[in-house]
């Protein structure tokens, strides 16, 4: 956001990334890896979701996971109507249905027999549910620490009801022994290289996407709000769209990546939209760096590619969640913009910063209208 | 009519569980601003300090809630001295440095202590229950009453009564003016978030005979603290006392007439729109702040 020789070699890196993702199958051919490294690139993904909505517009969504998780059982309850067999009991019924005496498929889980519904849901479920809680809380400027209290509780109602509703949802258990998901004539088997492949296109596509985004005008407004949301809203912005608007985005993001977790996991479980998951979104984002979606998805791929190339025994993810607290930690406190912005600063060391293009898009907006400065917002501490 | 006066005290015994976990965050959050996610660990730490002096030292319940005061204090203390200093211009890295505090403090105890379920005897004094207007009332749960009511005397006291208080109140309003008139704010800071840390761990060793414990316990009660905080109004503890009345009648009635699960669900939703309606809290304060 520092002029265009700034935005070419940002857009040089992101190409690079995305090169260097989808060449991966050329020299990795063992299968088990391939599905583990395409569980990377989905958790990029997500973390990319979130620095759309908290790096860029200053939403810090402690409940990304409950999007992530409706795209999941989305994906889940198609595959799963089309298991054969498919049921242990008459009319068709997912078999934990039969376990709990459920006699007829429920009317929401008729439309999933079809794939192109449940893509569409996989997406639209989370959008609609973000779009609510996002009408409630940027309506009433409900801001910054609030979003938060409200996100995570939203992740935990959300939680309780899908393991509370084992009738409909398969409660603990989640929806398992799914079929392979087919598109097109090709099989997307979790272990294989088209799978892998699907993986990373979409995480390039979002990517490059997102980037030509965050530079547009809308994206420059975006990043106005998150800098001084009462200076935006003086301008005559309705900052609560804005907000509304990249806060249904990051969740369509993040349902696209659930429902690629089911197809890499074989399964989805209320354990993808639980506290833990979110946590880790967050972490991830911050390492990587929360304003640069590259950044995002890098540090996804690395705090999980470590935590998966070490071991995966308990002790360890124990022992390994309680480095990440104390990086996640150091990295808040020295670092607040992640690893990406050490790269940023190597630059501005060789060339000096000449003022940020949403400081100015702001200012030009503000000479129009005629004021000369905005005041200070007398609610923000 | 039997059935609305013991409705009424099993509210009555939830809210005095949710004052209790509240307290101690309402007034970190109300008078540092600071966001601390890691409330809920500081439960978890108070119940299994409980646990670790009865299994391991013999010592009961009565004689323990003074040292997990003190001690899970002093973790606060550490934890504000270390880390919350260093971001008191950066309220929203609060949540972000706090919740990593939560992180390592869950899985330092998932560590040492293991992950099973803990159980705390309840004190033998309160195990059986007592006759209250007709009713048998579970001692413990009229005793936790009684603790609730206790602390919140004394936390009013501080707050409103004591030299202490006058200079928390003056930093709250205006650090820089309070600080100017010779107030040690980084001391003030410093012991308010020991006491509201030790408060939680006084919380977390009351509830421990009631609930399982375990080292994941904390998560849902620092979404119910705060949500009890946010509805009552920040910066207002006749707010979260209200707060915590209402939300612990509602989830009462509520788990009554369906199951706890959606009790909470509704409870939480309601909160939700309520904070929609009211952004300030029922009883916000009209602290004008700079």
């Amino acid at each position: 956001m520092k002029g265009n020789g700034h935005i070419k070699r940002t857009l040089l890196g992101y190409f690079a990334f995305c090169v260097a993702i989808l060449i991966v199958p050329i020299f990795i051919s063992d299968a088990y890896l391939l599905n583990k490294f395409a569980r990377y690139l989905v958790f990029g993904l997500l973390s990319v979701a979130l620095s759309l909505s908290w790096g860029y517009a200053g939403i810090l969504n402690l409940g990304q996971a409950v999007s992530f998780g409706l795209g999941s059982y989305c994906m889940a309850m198609a595959l799963k109507l089309r298991t054969i067999p498919i049921q242990t009991g008459a009319g068709g019924l997912p078999d934990f249905m039969v376990w709990n005496n459920v006699q007829t498929l429920p009317w929401f889980w008729e439309p999933f027999h079809s794939y192109a519904f449940a893509l569409f849901a996989g997406i639209a479920v989370p959008v609609a549910v973000a779009f609510l809680i996002g009408w409630f809380i940027f309506r009433a400027r409900v801001s910054g620490v609030y979003v938060a209290i409200i996100t995570l509780a939203m992740l935990v109602v959300i939680n309780l009801l899908i393991i509370d509703q084992q009738r409909f949802t398969g409660g603990f258990n989640g929806i398992t022994d799914l079929t392979t998901f087919e598109l097109f004539g090709v099989q997307f088997d979790a272990y294989s290289t088209a799978l892998y492949y699907l993986a990373a296109i979409i995480l390039s596509l979002t990517l490059l996407l997102g980037f030509a985004f965050v530079n547009s005008k809308t994206g420059l407004i975006l990043q106005a709000i998150r800098d001084d949301e009462t200076r935006v809203w003086y301008f005559g912005y309705d900052v609560a769209n804005y907000q509304n608007f990249i806060f249904c985005v990051s969740a369509a993001v993040a349902g696209v990546a659930g429902m690629l977790y089911t197809l890499v996991m074989e399964f989805a479980s209320p354990t993808f939209l639980a506290v833990p998951i979110s946590l880790s979104i967050v972490i991830w984002c911050a390492v990587g760096g929360r304003a640069s979606l590259v950044g995002a998805a890098l540090g996804a791929i690395v705090v999980t590619g470590v935590q998966g190339s070490l071991s995966d025994t308990q002790a360890f993810l124990d022992t390994w969640m309680l480095i990440m607290g104390a990086l996640f930690i150091v990295i808040v406190l020295f670092l607040p913009n992640g690893l990406v912005s050490m790269l940023e600063l190597i630059w501005r060391k060789k060339r000096p910063l000449q003022g940020s293009a949403s400081a100015r898009l702001v200012a030009s907006r503000a000479s129009r209208a005629g004021q000369a400065t905005g005041h200070r917002a007398v609610s923000s501490r | 009519m039997i059935d609305i006066v013991s409705q009424i005290s099993v509210g009555l015994s939830i809210a005095s569980i949710l004052l209790l976990i509240a307290l101690g965050l309402a007034i970190i959050y109300g008078t540092m601003g600071v966001i601390n996610l890691a409330h809920g660990e500081f439960v978890m730490l108070g119940a299994y300090a409980v646990w670790f002096l009865q299994t391991y030292l013999g010592i009961g319940l009565f004689a323990g809630l003074i040292l997990v005061f003190v001690l899970i204090g002093l973790v606060g203390w550490v934890v504000e001295w270390s880390l919350i200093r260093r971001l008191y211009d950066r309220p929203l890295d609060t949540i972000l440095a706090t919740w990593g505090v939560g992180v390592i403090l869950q899985q330092g105890v998932r560590l040492a202590a293991g992950a099973e379920l803990r159980y705390v005897k309840m004190p033998d004094a309160l195990v059986n229950p007592v006759a209250f207007m007709g009713y048998d009332e579970s001692a413990y749960r009229i005793f936790i009453f009684v603790v609730a009511v206790a602390l919140l005397f004394v936390t009013y006291i501080l707050v409103f009564r004591t030299e202490f208080g006058l200079q928390l109140r003056a930093i709250t309003q205006n650090r820089d003016i309070a600080r100017c008139f010779g107030v040690n704010a980084k001391r003030i800071y410093s012991l308010t978030f020991a006491y509201g840390a030790g408060l939680a761990g006084l919380a977390g060793a009351l509830v421990s005979p009631l609930k399982s414990v375990s080292p994941d316990m904390g998560t849902n009660y620092v979404v119910d603290a705060f949500l009890v905080v946010v509805a009552g109004g920040v910066q207002s503890l006749l707010g979260t006392v209200a707060s915590s009345y209402l939300i612990g009648q509602a989830s009462g009635v509520l788990a009554f007439l369906s199951d706890d699960t959606m009790a909470k669900a509704i409870v939480f939703l309601s909160v939700v729109v309520l904070i929609r309606l009211f952004p300030q809290g029922l009883f916000a304060m009209r602290v004008r702040r700079s």
